[in-house]
């Protein structure tokens, strides 16, 4: 075999090594648990929305406030659901966030806390501690403190935001914010915004 | 030596891509927007093919195959991260990380910039002493083991 014809096995061999690890690596396709998310909007929308979120990222933050346009314009035309994906090896608070945001659901405070918390992201992400601006939120949304303060202590609300992370993970998620819209996988606000001009023309 | 120089260049461009190919492409090209360089229709597409592209060098600079094309394309993905991440902090474009490694390692674009101008130095070392580089390749096999 010469050195053009050995060249061409190792390509050979070398795609049919990365394909067959892609293959046994592939995120599983599954369904997310409707049941088990934040969602808003009408559940049998022709756009259903799951979004992978870390309450710091900035571009989650300009995500929240695009799909809010979008609620107001078209409030049965969605179906969004809310999961935790926090970076914390990029954002330090990022599951205290998702803390907050978790056990403020657990109270039907979700969406509540969020409306705070998203627009004040820069100033909370730039403190050492955003634990006094985020109680003082909880207060604000009219949440029972020493039940938040027992769900923040305990393992199950962070064993939850952390089994979402897994779920993630193994949907191929690595970056946030990732979108399923009607169970394809978008990542960022400019693939949010490209993917729904197919089911609003409108959209800008 | 200058073997294990060129298997070390090679691994970065392995490490790199496979980190990418392992990954849904939509993570890509989310990092390829971020750098806000390429006109949309290209962006996709690149998102899919790039990482091919660095695999196929690393994987030729390991094995010292085609060394010297290997090497020179190495010189030019190089190059192209240079451009883009440079051209990212002069614009003060808001990267978290550089994308660089797809999920696998998240590196500051700074970082990034410092390592991919070293690695640039000797790839292109690497070349200017082909000869040497080229010991226990598939080069020296074929040159010199196969008729």
């Amino acid at each position: 075999m010469n050195k053009w014809q050995s060249t061409a096995v190792i390509i050979l061999v070398l795609i049919g090594l990365v394909a067959g690890a892609k293959f046994f690596l592939a995120p599983k396709k599954t369904d997310i648990n409707v049941q088990m998310a934040r969602a808003k909007g009408n559940p049998q929308a022709r756009v259903n929305i799951t979004e992978f979120i870390d309450f710091q990222c900035p571009a989650c933050a300009y995500g929240v406030n695009y799909l809010k346009t979008f609620f107001d314009k078209h409030p049965n035309d969605i179906y969004l659901q809310v999961r935790y994906f926090p970076l914390t090896n990029m954002h330090r608070h990022a599951m205290i966030s998702a803390l907050y945001s978790e056990c403020a659901a657990r109270q039907g405070k979700f969406w509540a806390l969020d409306d705070l918390m998203i627009p004040q992201q820069s100033q909370w992400a730039q403190l050492l501690s955003p634990d006094p601006v985020f109680q003082a939120m909880a207060t604000q949304v009219g949440m029972n403190t020493s039940e938040l303060n027992s769900c923040l202590a305990s393992d199950d609300a962070r064993k939850a935001i952390n089994d979402e992370k897994a779920l993630g993970q193994s949907l191929g998620v690595g970056s946030t914010p990732t979108y399923f819209i009607n169970k394809k996988m978008v990542v960022g606000t400019k693939s949010l915004q490209d993917e729904l001009k197919i089911y609003f023309p409108d959209a800008k | 030596m200058l073997s294990i120089l060129r298997i070390l260049i090679g691994s970065i461009f392995l490490v790199s891509s496979l980190g990418k190919l392992f990954s849904p492409y939509q993570n890509f090209l989310y990092v390829i927007q971020a750098y806000q360089i390429l006109p949309s229709w290209a962006e996709s597409l690149t998102a899919q093919i790039f990482p091919w592209v660095e695999f196929f060098t690393g994987a030729f600079v390991c094995l010292g195959l085609w060394t010297p094309w290997a090497l020179r394309g190495a010189l030019l993905l190089f190059g192209i991260f240079l451009t883009a991440v440079g051209q990212a902090l002069l614009r003060g474009l808001p990267l978290e990380s550089c994308g660089c490694f797809g999920e696998w390692i998240h590196l500051k674009p700074q970082a990034v910039f410092l390592m991919d101008s070293a690695s640039l130095l000797l790839s292109a070392i690497l070349l200017y002493n082909i000869s040497r580089a080229r010991k226990f390749s598939l080069d020296s096999y074929f040159d010199h083991g196969v008729r």
